[in-house]
Formats: C-alpha cells, sequence, structure tokens
C-alpha cells in the first residue's frame, strides 16, 4: 500500500515538478566538513548574519528555518512525531525537556561538549535528564524586575524595592501622585506569561511548587504560591494592577510598559531591555532601570527560562549538527549575538565580558540576578508541564476576575496537576 | 445508496448509444481527481483511524493495540466536553447571526439599485481576506486600552475604558463568535442574494395589486422561496463553525471557558503528546462534521432533483 | 416602487451600518499600518492616524530608513510573496483544469461508481486539517515534496479540488444538453465538444472556481506552515513572525497584513461578478 502510495505521490510529482539543479561542493581541507548543509530551525528575531559566518568559517552551508514562536512548536512536534525532524538542529526550549527527554527524540550531547564550556553555562542543567544533555543553552532568560526611573524620581522613590511590602508601598506611592493609574504590569490573561510570573512571586513569597515526590505545595494558605495569588487578587482590589489585566498576555504588559503606563513590569527579563531603549518602539527610551526581583524575606529570587540547541536523534548530519551548535554557544559568537541581536549569553564568561565592556544596562544587577537562577524544578521539567501550566493560567485567569476565590483556584490547579500526572 | 441506484439510470436516457467509450472517457477523466484524493485525503485518514485504536504517545514505549480505549475516555473527558459544549455555542451563535444578519444584508443589497455593485463588493470582503490576518486584526480591535471597539464605546459616551471583552465567559464567546460571523456572513449573504434574484417580479406585482403591504409581501412571497437558499447557507455555516479553530486561538488561547474542539485536538496531539487521543477526537470531529454536511448534500440534491 | 422618505432613510442607515461593519475592521488595520509605532499605544485612541508613515511598509520594501535587520526583512517579506502567488497560481490552475474534466466526466458521463465517487470526494471538505497532518507529512517526506512547490501544490489541490469539482459539475449541469447533442450528430468527439463548445460557455464558472480556489489557497495558514517552512514560506507564515520573543511589532504585522489583504481586495472589486455567480452556483441551482 505504502509503496503504490509513494508511487503514485512521486509520479504526480514529476509530472509537475520543475526540475532543480544541485550546485556541486567544493570541499576544503582546512574545514572538513566544507560542503555539507544543515537545516537549522530557530525563532524569528535571529540575526540575519548566522547562516554566512558559520559557512565563512567551516564552510557548511546552513539552511536557517524560522518561524514565529507560537509557531515552531506545531511544526516540530509533526516531525518529530512523523520520525522525521524538520532540522538537524532545532530550538530546544527548557518546558520540553520533560516531554523530549521521555520521547527520547533528542541526541545526548554530554559526551560531545567539553566539560569546560558545560561548567561556563550554569543553565546547561536545566536540559539534563537522566544525566544526557538535551540541549546546549544558547539564549538566557531570567526573571528580574524592571522599572520606569522616571516613575520612581517623580514620587520621590531613589532605591529600588528589595521586598514585597516595599514594592506595595513604591507602587502606592506612585498611584496617589497619579504619575501612573495601575503601577504593577502583571499579566492574567489564560496563557504562558501568566503561569511563568505566578512561579517567580511563588518562590518570592517563600515558597516552591512541588515536593521531591511532585505532590504540591501551594494549596495551604500558609503557601507561598497561595499567598501569591492572594497578593494578586489584593493588588487588584487595591488598583495597583489593572483589572484589564486578565485580558493581557505578558507581551501586552511589556507594551504598556513602553508606553509608560507601567511603574513596575513584574515578569520580564534582561531580554525586553533592548526594545524598552529603542525609540523607534519605547515612548520611555533612556527611563528603563533594572532591579533584583523582590521577595518577602528581602533575599532575592530567580528562576531560567532558558532557550537551547537540540539535535534530532533522527538527524542524518550530527558532526555538522554539532559544529553548529558548538559554533553558535561559543564564547565569541555570544558576544557577537548580543550586539547583534540583543541575544542575552547563557555563557558566564561571555556575560562578565560584555559588562566589562559597558553594554549590559544595569549590567552589575543583571549578574547579580543571574547568579540566583535555579531551575524551575528541581528533578527537572516533568513530562505534564504543558497541563500543569495550562491549569494554572486558567485558575489565575478565574481568580483575578473574581469567579472562584483563591482557595478554589489553587485546588483547581492541584486536581488538574494529579490527573496529568496519572495519565 | 438509493440514490446512486437512480440517478446513472435516469442520465443514461439522456446517452447515446457510445456508453462504453463514455464510461472509460469518465475514469479517465476522474481519474486524477480519484489519485489525488486517494493518497493525499483518503489514505491519511484511514491511516489516522488506524491510529485512533493503538496507544501512539511518544512518552510512552511501544504503540498497543487499545481498541475503542480512547473513544471510551474522550466520552468520560470533562475537558473534552466543555470543549464539545463551547463548539455547540459557537455553533448555535454563528449560524443564528450569520443567517439573519445575511437575510437583511441580501434584503438590502437587492435594494441598492446602482450602488449594487459597490455595496456587494464591499460585503464580500471579509470573507476574502486571509483567516489568520482578519484574527489579527480583530485582535487589536478588541485590545481593552487601545482597540477600535473600547474607543468607539467610550467616544458614544459609554463607560467601556478598558473593558476586557474576554473576561466574561459569556461576553467572550459572544465577542469570539463574532470575528467567525465577520467573515462568514458574507457567504451567507450571497447565498440568500441569488435566490432572491430568482424570484420573479411578476410575483411582487400581482400581490401589490391585490393590494399587499410590504411585510405581507416578505412573509408570503420572499420568505417561502427564498427557504432552501438559507437552509442550504444555514449548512454551510454549521460546518464552517464546527471547524471553529483560527479565531479562538488567536482571541483567547487555551482559555477554557471559550476552547473550542478543534483546539483540544490540537492541545492534545500537540501540547500534551498524547498523540493518538488527540487524533481520535479529530475523528469524532470529523464524523459530526460528516454528519452535518450529510444533511447539506441531501438538501442540495433534494433541491436539485425537484427542477 | 417609490419609496417614501422614512422608508429611504431607513435604507439609507442599513446601508451605513452593513458598510461599517464590513469595511470597518479592514480601515482600522490599515490605519495602524499607517501609524508609527509608539502612537499606536495612546489613550484615548485617535479614531485617525494624527502621524501618517510609510515607515513600516518601508522597512518591508527595503528602502528609507534601514535598520541593521531590515535587509533581511525586506527580503523575506519579496520571497515570501512572490512564494504566495506562485504556490496560490499553481494550486488555482491544476485544481481548476482537473475540476474542469472531472466536473464535465461526473456532469455528463456515465461511467461505474461515478455518483459514490463524486459524493466521497465531496465529503472529504468536513475533514478537520488535523485529521490528516500527520500521515500527509510522512507522505510529503517519503516522496521528498517537503518545502517545494509541488508538495504544497498537491497539498492545496487535494483541500480545494472538491470545491472546484462540485463548482464545474453543477456549471456544466446547467447548461443546454441541446447544443452538445447538435455537435454529436455533426460526428465530433467528445473531448472536442468539451474544449471546443462547452468550456467556452462554461467561461464564467471557469472564473469563479479559479477565484475561490486562489483565495482558498491565498488564505492557508496552517498547510504552509508545516510544509513549507524556508524557500516556499508564503506571506500568512511570514507575517506571525514580526511577533519575537522580545518584541511584538504590530506596524509589521499590519503592514503586512495590509499587502496580504490587497490582493483579495482587487479581486472582489474587479472580479465580483464572476465570484457570486461561482459563490451560489454550487448550492443555489
Amino acid at each position: 500500500m505504502n509503496k503504490l502510495l509513494r508511487t503514485t505521490v512521486a509520479l504526480a510529482a514529476l509530472a509537475l515538478a520543475m526540475p532543480s539543479l544541485a550546485m556541486p561542493a567544493f570541499a576544503d581541507d582546512a574545514k572538513p566538513l566544507a560542503g555539507q548543509s544543515i537545516t537549522v530551525l530557530l525563532p524569528s528575531g535571529q540575526s540575519p548574519n548566522i547562516a554566512s559566518d558559520f559557512e565563512k568559517e567551516t564552510g557548511i552551508k546552513v539552511d536557517l528555518q524560522m518561524l514565529s514562536w507560537d509557531d515552531i512548536r506545531p511544526k516540530l512536534i509533526t516531525g518529530l512525531i512523523a520520525g522525521t525532524p524538520p532540522a538537524d538542529v532545532t530550538e530546544f526550549d527548557w518546558s520540553w525537556t520533560g516531554q523530549f527527554g521521555a520521547a527520547g527524540w533528542y541526541e545526548d550531547l554530554t559526551p560531545l561538549i567539553d566539560a569546560e564550556s558545560i561548567k561556563d553555562m550554569p543553565t546547561a542543567s536545566i536540559f539534563t535528564v537522566d544525566g544526557k544533555l538535551l540541549g546546549v543553552p544558547y539564549a538566557n532568560d531570567f526573571r528580574i524586575l524592571i522599572a520606569n526611573k522616571d516613575h520612581l524620581a517623580k514620587a520621590g522613590i531613589t532605591k529600588m524595592p528589595t521586598t514585597i511590602d516595599e514594592l506595595i508601598a513604591d507602587a502606592k506611592l506612585v498611584k496617589e501622585k497619579g504619575i501612573a493609574e495601575y503601577p504593577l504590569g502583571v499579566p492574567l490573561s489564560p496563557s504562558e506569561g501568566t503561569s511563568t510570573l505566578w512561579y517567580l512571586m511563588t518562590f518570592a513569597f517563600g515558597g516552591d511548587l512541588f515536593d521531591k515526590d511532585w505532590k504540591p505545595l501551594f494549596t495551604s494558605p500558609d503557601s507561598g504560591g497561595y499567598k501569591a495569588l492572594q497578593f494578586y487578587v489584593d493588588m487588584l482590589k487595591a488598583g495597583l494592577i489593572d483589572p484589564a489585566s486578565t485580558g493581557l498576555k505578558d507581551s501586552d504588559v511589556h507594551q504598556m510598559f513602553m508606553d509608560g503606563k507601567v511603574t513596575f513590569d513584574l515578569g520580564v527579563g534582561p531580554g525586553w531591555v533592548g526594545a524598552f531603549e529603542d525609540k523607534t518602539k519605547s515612548k520611555i527610551a533612556g527611563s528603563t532601570t533594572l532591579g533584583l526581583v523582590p521577595t518577602v524575606s528581602g533575599k532575592t529570587v530567580s528562576y531560567g527560562l532558558p532557550e537551547a540547541l537540540g539535535i534530532p536523534a533522527a538527524s542524518e548530519k550530527k558532526e555538522a549538527a554539532l559544529a553548529f551548535v558548538k559554533w553558535m554557544t561559543s564564547k565569541d559568537e555570544q558576544i557577537k549575538l548580543a550586539a547583534e541581536q540583543g541575544l542575552l549569553a547563557t555563557r558566564t564568561s561571555a556575560f562578565e565580558e560584555l559588562n566589562k565592556q559597558g553594554k549590559i544596562l544595569d549590567g552589575d544587577v543583571v549578574i547579580e540576578q543571574a547568579g540566583t537562577v535555579g531551575p524551575l524544578f528541581k528533578q527537572g521539567t516533568p513530562t505534564w508541564y504543558p497541563q500543569f501550566s495550562s491549569a494554572v493560567n486558567n485558575a489565575i485567569n478565574q481568580a483575578a476576575k473574581g469567579e472562584i476565590s483563591v482557595a478554589d483556584a489553587v485546588k483547581s490547579i492541584a486536581d488538574e496537576t494529579a490527573k496529568a500526572q496519572q495519565q | 445508496m438509493s440514490l446512486s441506484a437512480v440517478l446513472p439510470a435516469r442520465r443514461s436516457r439522456e446517452k447515446g448509444i457510445d456508453g462504453t467509450a463514455d464510461a472509460l472517457l469518465g475514469l479517465l477523466l476522474a481519474a486524477p481527481i480519484v489519485i489525488a484524493m486517494v493518497a493525499l485525503v483518503l489514505f491519511p485518514v484511514a491511516s489516522t483511524l488506524w491510529d485512533s485504536l493503538h496507544r501512539v504517545n511518544p512518552m510512552q514505549a511501544g504503540t498497543p493495540f487499545i481498541g475503542l480505549q480512547h473513544y471510551q475516555d474522550l466520552l468520560k473527558d470533562p475537558i473534552v466536553n466543555e470543549a464539545w459544549r463551547n463548539t455547540i455555542i459557537y455553533v448555535v451563535i454563528c449560524v443564528t447571526l450569520e443567517t439573519a444578519g445575511g437575510i437583511g444584508a441580501a434584503l438590502l443589497i437587492n435594494q441598492a439599485g446602482r450602488w449594487r455593485r459597490f455595496v456587494l463588493a464591499a460585503v464580500i470582503l471579509p470573507w476574502a481576506l486571509p483567516g489568520v490576518v482578519n484574527a489579527v486584526v480583530w485582535q487589536w480591535i478588541y485590545n481593552p486600552a487601545f482597540g477600535l471597539l473600547n474607543g468607539l464605546l467610550v467616544a458614544a459616551g459609554l463607560d467601556f475604558e478598558k473593558y476586557v471583552w474576554f473576561n466574561d465567559r459569556t461576553v467572550a464567546l459572544f465577542a469570539v463568535s463574532l470575528v467567525h460571523v465577520w467573515r462568514m456572513l458574507p457567504l451567507t449573504a450571497v447565498i440568500v442574494l441569488a435566490a432572491l434574484q430568482s424570484i420573479p417580479a411578476d410575483l411582487y406585482e400581482a400581490a401589490r395589486i391585490d393590494g399587499a403591504s410590504r411585510p405581507k409581501m416578505f412573509t408570503n412571497i420572499t420568505l417561502p422561496l427564498i427557504r432552501g437558499g438559507v437552509a442550504i447557507a444555514m449548512t454551510q455555516s454549521t460546518v464552517a463553525a464546527f471547524n471553529f479553530f483560527d479565531e479562538a486561538w488567536i482571541l483567547t488561547g487555551s482559555s477554557r471557558g471559550t476552547r473550542p474542539i478543534l483546539v483540544q485536538v490540537y492541545l492534545e496531539a500537540f501540547q500534551n503528546l498524547h498523540f493518538s487521543y488527540g487524533m481520535a477526537l479529530s475523528v469524532l470531529v470529523m464524523f459530526a462534521s460528516l454528519a452535518v454536511s450529510l444533511v447539506y448534500v441531501l438538501r442540495v440534491q433534494r433541491v436539485t432533483r425537484l427542477d | 416602487m417609490e419609496l417614501r422618505l422614512s422608508q429611504r432613510i431607513l435604507l439609507g442607515i442599513g446601508f451605513t451600518v452593513l458598510i461599517l461593519w464590513s469595511i470597518g475592521p479592514i480601515y482600522w488595520a490599515i490605519a495602524t499600518s499607517l501609524t508609527p509605532t509608539p502612537d499606536l499605544m495612546s489613550q484615548p485612541i485617535h479614531f485617525f492616524p494624527q502621524r501618517l508613515t510609510a515607515y513600516h511598509y518601508e522597512r518591508l520594501a527595503g528602502f528609507g530608513y534601514i535598520a541593521s535587520n531590515d535587509v533581511t526583512v525586506a527580503l523575506q517579506f519579496r520571497n515570501a510573496l512572490v512564494n504566495s502567488i506562485i504556490t496560490s497560481v499553481l494550486a488555482t490552475v491544476i485544481s481548476v483544469f482537473l475540476a474542469t474534466l472531472g466536473g464535465y466526466a461526473f456532469a455528463r458521463l456515465t461511467f461505474p461508481g461515478r455518483t459514490v465517487i463524486f459524493f466521497v470526494v465531496i465529503a472529504t471538505i468536513a475533514i478537520p486539517g488535523y485529521t490528516v497532518l500527520i500521515p500527509l507529512y510522512r507522505i510529503m517526506i517519503g516522496a521528498k515534496l517537503l518545502d517545494t512547490y509541488t508538495g504544497v501544490t498537491l497539498i492545496y489541490l487535494s483541500a480545494f479540488l472538491p470545491l472546484a469539482l462540485w463548482l464545474m459539475r453543477s456549471v456544466f449541469q446547467q447548461l443546454p444538453l441541446s447544443i452538445e447533442e447538435a455537435a454529436r450528430i455533426d460526428g465530433a468527439g467528445r473531448l472536442t465538444i468539451l474544449f471546443r463548445i462547452v468550456m467556452p460557455l462554461a467561461a464564467p464558472g471557469l472564473v469563479a472556481a479559479s477565484i475561490i480556489t486562489f483565495l482558498g489557497a491565498w488564505g492557508q495558514y496552517m498547510v504552509p506552515l508545516i510544509f513549507s517552512p524556508n524557500k516556499t514560506k508564503p506571506l500568512t507564515v511570514l507575517i506571525p513572525e514580526f511577533s519575537t520573543k522580545n518584541f511584538v511589532d504590530y506596524g509589521l504585522i499590519n503592514a503586512g497584513g495590509t499587502i496580504a489583504m490587497i490582493v483579495p481586495i482587487l479581486i472582489v472589486i474587479f472580479l465580483n461578478r464572476y465570484l457570486v455567480s461561482g459563490l451560489t452556483a454550487g448550492s443555489v441551482k
């Protein structure tokens, strides 16, 4: 059946296809892999020079495919399930680690990447499942506090808040002086950004998501997760969070920050600073300032949401693919990409170098925050992460709209999670 | 089956003597279509049906045969049932609004006189645009702070400052439906318009001489004569609303209160990686959609045969 | 029929509402695409852009002020525009050609399985895309047709043939048999009749089927997302890419969207007559 089908399709193809000519490639002695070509699948917004720079250096041709962030996953999964990955090197998000690890879709890179490099990339641990390194981090992201310097100055605030109480007090002051109507920027729509901020706030309130047996730790009223959600509800009531936030994704909140409507952008990473400080995009260029994530105790916390490059196990050009992964995560290239596309380097050495050159806004704060970055899940991202995240943002959205109580919301998250764990 | 038995028999009377040559030519001309549809649609459907009887989950080893297990589980899955419920609500809202609006638009266009061409073009436009583009455009219109809709309502003196259209479940279902209605209403309007134009003008003339009022003419002449067209338009709206995806996905993401059944298929198969479970659900959607289409096809057949 | 003044006013209001409802959102997209990005976030909103800018279009076209990434943006955009046109035209020409042959066969020739085949083909309209996505991907990989015009065209063909076939069949059924019979008596063969006599008569139907197929292919999203990742990527897949992880470029999205709308808008304005006859031919006879 299959064979017949293929013949049919191939015949139909023959009838329609225009002949295409392949250019012969000439190998270069100094570049052992020269002449090979690989495909690379990354989210849009990458530097346009990646393919040409890499080819210049290694002679390997790169077919760089870019898709919008939301479109990468369906594209990738289709190929992986069908048994033919769409590219030889692909995006590998931190949140996919559990699922992709369990599916065995990606090559173990542990023996292929030198220990020195792995040590230089603290977030590599997030992509490690059962001792296997499935992706090499190329773009860093973690949570930090970003504020509007002008707003703070007008309100007479001289230092960034380090505790939740200070944050609330500052926000109240800004509101009372009429500088911003809703100073706290918090996404509350049923979307991923809502979940990721709640995880951070759970930590900030001194809690954690799960214990070592994956039992939820956010259901009792004195838990961090419960208090974090209560904080949202209280801040909505106090008029410090915009009630319209229940319709906003994280990117919408960042847009409002750029419009000068928000004083403290809570669910944001340093990667957005580039857009905030760009006059063609932002009205508040020049007034961005960064601070450490405030917590109840005053001791800052954060967690990483890095992106990595992985090589699908079914790729037929693993050597050339590996060369690309090594090149893009090298210190030199990371520094170059930081300038070209505002990429946040994953190598500590690259990061420090950039800071020394004064290339990072409030670099000392960013480095200090980077030092506190750990994985979101200590045991690694679970396979049921998508269901968990969806349960979290749906419940938060409902609680913020006042449809259900905080207690019911955390209970529904726990119930959904238990169900997903069983499947 | 009865249809297929009746129709060729009736046709063969029209045919000449060279039936065999015609049959051969007919098969030859239809062959490319049959080959394309078998290779690119029917074979993939069969393959998915087969997959849905197995447990295909890339995170678990092996793909054991499990019979109808997935289908049984689907019937009991509360989230799936909620998605079905949303889909049915979408169907009801969309079909009602598209039919009422479509008839209204068609009646208006029929009165347009020399502006007809222009009005008709304007009305058809939304249907011609790429679906994704119009969902993105509407997302911007519904934006609580910078959107056109709240802007207009505030300018009209109403308290819609920063009103979030997707907060309340009922309002959200309506708001999402409206985008779909905007795109699909033109189709109903055009179908009804064609039916309107097939009504002979002398019928109205005769009614006017009898002294019938306008509303009376509408209920006694217009409505009965466009009924066939309206029924077809309604069935078409129903099938389209069943396959609702882009608008809901772009406007409200995975929100459970507004999630239609095809978004649930996507989430199960591509997000949660319960691949064959998602495929089983897509098979159910296919059968539901086929059942509705069957009504449509039979309806057309009947209309055709009445001529 | 003469209308009273009150009726005229009522009609006027009706038309105004209808036109605003249909064109309002399109106007808003175009207005947004001409507004400088920082102005987009203004409250209260302005119904007419306060300052006009062609900046977003210049970036897409690749001239005027060029930021570091814009050379690629313009290049990608030009390729996507060309790809959209090529794939839509290919799909249209082949679908309509096959649908014409098939439509004639299903309307005029008797052959075994005719009715069953016709209904099965039409029924495939109701199949959701996700049901066939993964098997189709395997087929395309096997035939090495991923990211080729041939591959995308074949998939569009399988998606749009049924509707085109349905249309063409009803167009042929509406043509009077007498002309064909006269030609047959003169000794003309079936194919001669089809190409020389029937096709010219069915021309409006052909145009309608072409328009519907073209618009359908032009607006496709999921299919090219999976099957045209790069070399054959169309506009609909490129436009969402202007929303990146660290910035959502609404200006570029709306400008790109506006250009993606222009082709359908031109078609509707200039070929409206055929479109209406085509949309209705399949359903109201």
